[in-house]
């Protein structure tokens, strides 16, 4: 009867103790009662900080339930599924755009958003929410190029500096089809808001000649690649420029390319069926704040659209380029491009599919 | 193994028609996969015919748009890529973990548990944080390139990082534990008596093995190859990490469809149908009925 | 064979090393100075300090083990029952059962994830950890019952017919020798599960909500604004623990075994 004795005494004590700390643990899940002194907060992983949510919490007394996404897409797949019902949600602003027109936000009363004053006045004008009927700015920054000055000694100014031969394979870039597809139509003059079908085909030659090019797409953390030498120039968040420049001044320089960069502005907006309306114009509120809004800026150097917060600023953080950009450089945001998304999304599929090899 | 072959028409003979209790026992089973495999993926069968909504979301319906593209030339070339990659990783994961899974399953009984976790206690921290180690390892100023450099094995640095080198170590080194463990369960029934008879019989280490260890152990072995290939399949993080997403696997092409700007989840889940598809059908053929990977045994 | 013996354990010795070299890597980055954890700058203990007081990194990695030690009893019930009927029984249409079960190894993490959660709408069940483990165990359960088959096969039916005859029920039997042969699969079944679950995002993002939150998904979150080492530091508090907590059971059992020799195990073979 050898098989009686094959059963491992220790693996039956692991499954035990899983067993007990499975049934210790289910005895107590975490109630999610929906008291009235609660936000449902939808936002960008880590975007914002916990000092600033911990100090809104113990001065209104409102528990903040931080929900994390990653993408704006995946903020949407969530919304759009109907899992949850949240109070606050921070879309960029394309998705902003295309929230309004599909009638999901409702609202701001300004009425409850005294501190709206501190947004700087170039915000309220543009396209996606002209006046900010619908959001808030929370901050905002540029996709510009990234230079190693020690490995890349001629000057870069624009997209096609970039992508030269001399290049090849020192390059990283965004993993995102419609920024790429949109830094060729900039080359061709065109620029964001005229994004249709005849247009984005028309990248193609520019693409075909690109892509071969690339070493690195990345789009969570593009500074990786270029802090370990990996590449030597790239195009990336302003985000993640400033942290290579602040890290490395002498190494690093973030530049806006001369043909026009774009900007993005990562808003604040209240969904229609939002549970508690009260607490999210309170939440507003306080993140526009001068003081607090400088805390944001601390963790990240993106560019305050609060003007208040920005006096605040110690001068190495405002005279960070990458935060702040010196001059008038051309500025354009995303507009909402409906279909035509999926034509980019396949052209650039298929040139990178035959450029690798 | 004439033995072996008795012994497995006697098991299949064994096999009973089962009574009710037998069904009742398997419900569990069966209502699981009911519920929370082929519900969601009728879900997305029905969503492949559906239209794409602005915001993300299907509109139902019966359009073959999405289908049309399915068989477009360059997702059939990414998905045999991915083949391909899943390919050589389980291959590597089978030279490199069954003889891991030997010593272990052969190890006094004492320390078998031990051994077992230890194989499996590094996949304990997050993918990420072990991936990115591997980054620290491989990149051009990184320890790898350093220590080869100090030992003057190479004048220069190797380029590692974001190559396809890169993305197969970081791959075997994501499934090799898939490949030792269900090998281990195999190994660790081996009789040691049957090893020893064919060594007394005059069959070197070699023959011993070739003849009478890997045809034992050959269920361990479709299970590793299963539990390493299909999951290797539509895996894309290592792929975007370490190889820096310079070629898209099917997996990269299916995730930007739901969390890209393209928002196109009809085409999504078309994609992923057809993979389920190409799975389900390869499956059924490998596993003919009765025989499958009971047979060697 | 003492020769080839030898070779196997130091293939066995390097395999281990190359599981361990990234994680010695992680463990000696958790003291780097560098707030980016990317170039080396000096030695610290700051971030241990920070781990402690850092709420979400702590509430999530008990979330993770909550989520996996469940997950991982459900998969070792649902694939051991599972592979042991499937195996005892010819039941109608058992290919297709069989075909099946292993669906969620194949589809796509992002595509589980949202039909489970499209599912969970549609069914009304509130996202939180019941919807997690639920999703958790679909892909889970398939490795364990993969690797409990894999020991089934072949296995002498004389071992349960012994017990039959004995006079032993069905029931028993099943309890008192199936079992026992099948453990060395259950616990490796077990411990992949317990990986799986433990290392998930992509799902789990979709079916978790803001109260479920697991260690990778917060790891993830954290990649925007650089992989500090504190990532690293809670991964070698973990770590060490594990590893202390193993050879600690192993030294407990070793003093068990030889108080109380061999009632369920501990005898060589």
């Amino acid at each position: 009867m050898r098989v009686f004795t094959i059963g491992s005494a220790p693996a039956r004590g692991m499954l035990a103790a899983l067993t007990a700390l499975a049934l210790g643990t289910w005895a107590h899940p975490t109630v999610a009662a929906d008291a009235p002194s609660e936000l449902n907060l939808f936002a960008w992983s880590e975007y914002i900080p916990t000092s600033v949510i911990e100090g809104f919490e113990k001065e209104s007394g409102i528990k903040v339930n931080y929900e994390e996404y990653a993408s704006n897409e995946e903020m949407l797949a969530k919304l759009v599924s109907g899992a949850s019902k949240y109070d606050l949600l921070q879309p960029s602003e394309y998705t902003v755009e295309a929230l309004i027109k599909e009638d999901r936000l409702q609202p701001l009363d300004k009425s409850k958003l005294p501190n709206l004053k501190n947004v700087e006045a170039w915000y309220t004008t543009q396209a996606h929410d002209s006046g900010l009927k619908y959001s808030v700015p929370y901050m905002s920054g540029t996709v510009g190029i990234v230079v190693n000055k020690e490995k890349v000694k001629e000057p870069v100014t624009g997209y096609d500096d970039v992508f030269k031969d001399a290049h090849k394979g020192r390059i990283v870039v965004l993993d995102d089809a419609v920024e790429i597809v949109t830094w060729a139509m900039a080359t061709q003059g065109k620029g964001p808001a005229q994004v249709n079908s005849e247009n984005v085909a028309a990248t193609r030659p520019v693409l075909e000649r690109w892509l071969p090019l690339v070493k690195v797409y990345d789009s969570d953390s593009p500074k990786t690649a270029l802090l370990n030498g990996d590449v030597d120039i790239g195009i990336v968040w302003s985000g993640e420029g400033a942290i290579l420049v602040n890290e490395a001044p002498e190494k690093f320089q973030y530049i806006l390319p001369k043909e026009g960069a774009h900007m993005f502005i990562d808003s604040l907006a209240i969904p229609k069926d939002a549970p508690h309306p009260e607490a999210a114009h309170a939440f507003i509120d306080y993140l526009l704040r001068p003081e607090v809004s400088r805390k944001i800026s601390e963790e990240f150097p993106y560019t305050n659209p609060n003007v208040g917060a920005r006096k605040l600023l110690s001068d190495k953080e405002r005279n960070n380029e990458a935060s702040y950009p010196k001059g008038s450089p051309r500025l354009e945001i995303f507009r909402d491009m409906g279909p035509t998304a999926v034509e980019i999304d396949e052209l650039f599929t298929d040139v990178k599919a035959k450029s690798a090899s | 193994m004439r033995q072996a072959d008795t012994a497995f028409e006697s098991a299949s003979g064994n096999r009973r028609a089962p009574r009710l209790t037998a069904y009742l026992l398997l419900t569990p089973l069966l209502v699981w996969v009911m519920a929370f495999v082929v519900a969601p993926a009728l879900i997305i069968l029905v969503y492949s015919f559906g239209e794409r909504q602005v915001l993300g979301g299907v509109t139902l319906g019966f359009s073959l748009r999405s289908w049309a593209r399915v068989g477009d030339p360059i997702y059939l070339a990414i998905l045999w890529r991915s083949v391909e990659y899943a390919g050589i990783t389980t291959l590597i994961c089978l030279v490199v973990g069954y003889p891991v899974a030997f010593v272990v399953g052969r190890a006094s009984e004492r320390h078998r548990p031990l051994l077992l976790t230890l194989v499996m206690i590094p996949f304990w921290t997050s993918f990420l944080i072990r991936t990115y180690a591997w980054v620290t390892i491989l990149k051009s100023e990184g320890l790898l390139n350093s220590l080869l450099l100090q030992l003057s094995w190479i004048s220069e640095p190797i380029e590692m990082m974001y190559t396809p080198f890169a993305v197969i170590i970081g791959l075997v080194y994501t499934f090799v534990p898939f490949m030792i463990l269900p090998i281990y369960g195999s190994v660790e029934k081996l009789d040691a008596s049957l090893i020893e008879a064919a060594l007394d019989l005059g069959a070197g280490p070699w023959r011993a093995f070739w003849k009478v260890i890997l045809p034992l152990t050959r269920p361990g072995i479709s299970a590793g190859v299963l539990l390493v290939f299909v999951p290797a399949l539509g895996l894309y993080a290592v792929n975007d990490i370490l190889g820096g997403g310079r070629v898209d696997m099917i997996g990269n092409v299916i995730e930007n469809q739901f969390k890209g700007t393209a928002r196109n989840w009809p085409f999504g889940a078309a994609l992923g149908t057809a993979l389920l598809g190409a799975f389900a059908l390869a499956f059924w053929l490998t596993r003919r009925p009765g025989r499958a990977d009971r047979a060697a045994g | 064979m003492k020769a080839a013996r030898r070779l196997l354990e130091a293939h066995t010795g390097l395999v281990l090393f190359f599981l361990y070299a990234p994680i010695l890597v992680l463990v000696v980055y958790s003291f780097n100075e560098a707030k980016l954890n990317v170039v080396w700058k000096g030695f610290t203990l700051e971030w241990y300090a920070r781990v402690w007081t850092d709420t979400g990194l702590v509430r999530s990695l008990q979330n993770s083990l909550m989520v996996a030690a469940i997950t991982t009893v459900f998969s070792v019930a649902l694939g051991t029952g599972g592979a042991w009927l499937l195996f005892r029984y010819r039941y109608p249409g058992e290919r297709l059962l069989q075909t099946l079960v292993f669906l969620p190894m194949i589809v796509p993490e992002v595509i589980l994830g949202v039909s489970l959660l499209i599912l969970f709408v549609v069914v009304r069940l509130e996202l939180g950890f019941t919807t997690v483990v639920i999703s958790h165990v679909t892909f889970c359960f398939p490795f364990v019952l993969a690797a409990v088959e894999a020991r089934l096969a072949g296995m002498d039916p004389a071992l349960e017919e012994a017990a039959l005859d004995l006079g032993a029920t069905p029931f028993v039997a099943f309890h008192k020798v199936i079992v026992p042969y099948l453990m060395p699969a259950i616990a490796s079944g077990a411990l992949m599960a317990f990986t799986l679950s433990l290392d998930d995002v992509i799902v789990t993002y979709f079916t978790a909500s803001a109260a479920s939150r697991t260690l990778p998904l917060e790891m993830f979150g954290r990649v925007k604004k650089g992989v500090d080492p504190s990532l690293n530091a809670i991964s070698t508090v973990f770590i060490g623990a594990t590893i202390l907590a193993v050879l600690t059971t192993q030294l407990l059992n070793r003093r068990g075994a030889l108080t109380a020799p061999a009632t369920q195990g501990g005898e060589k073979p």
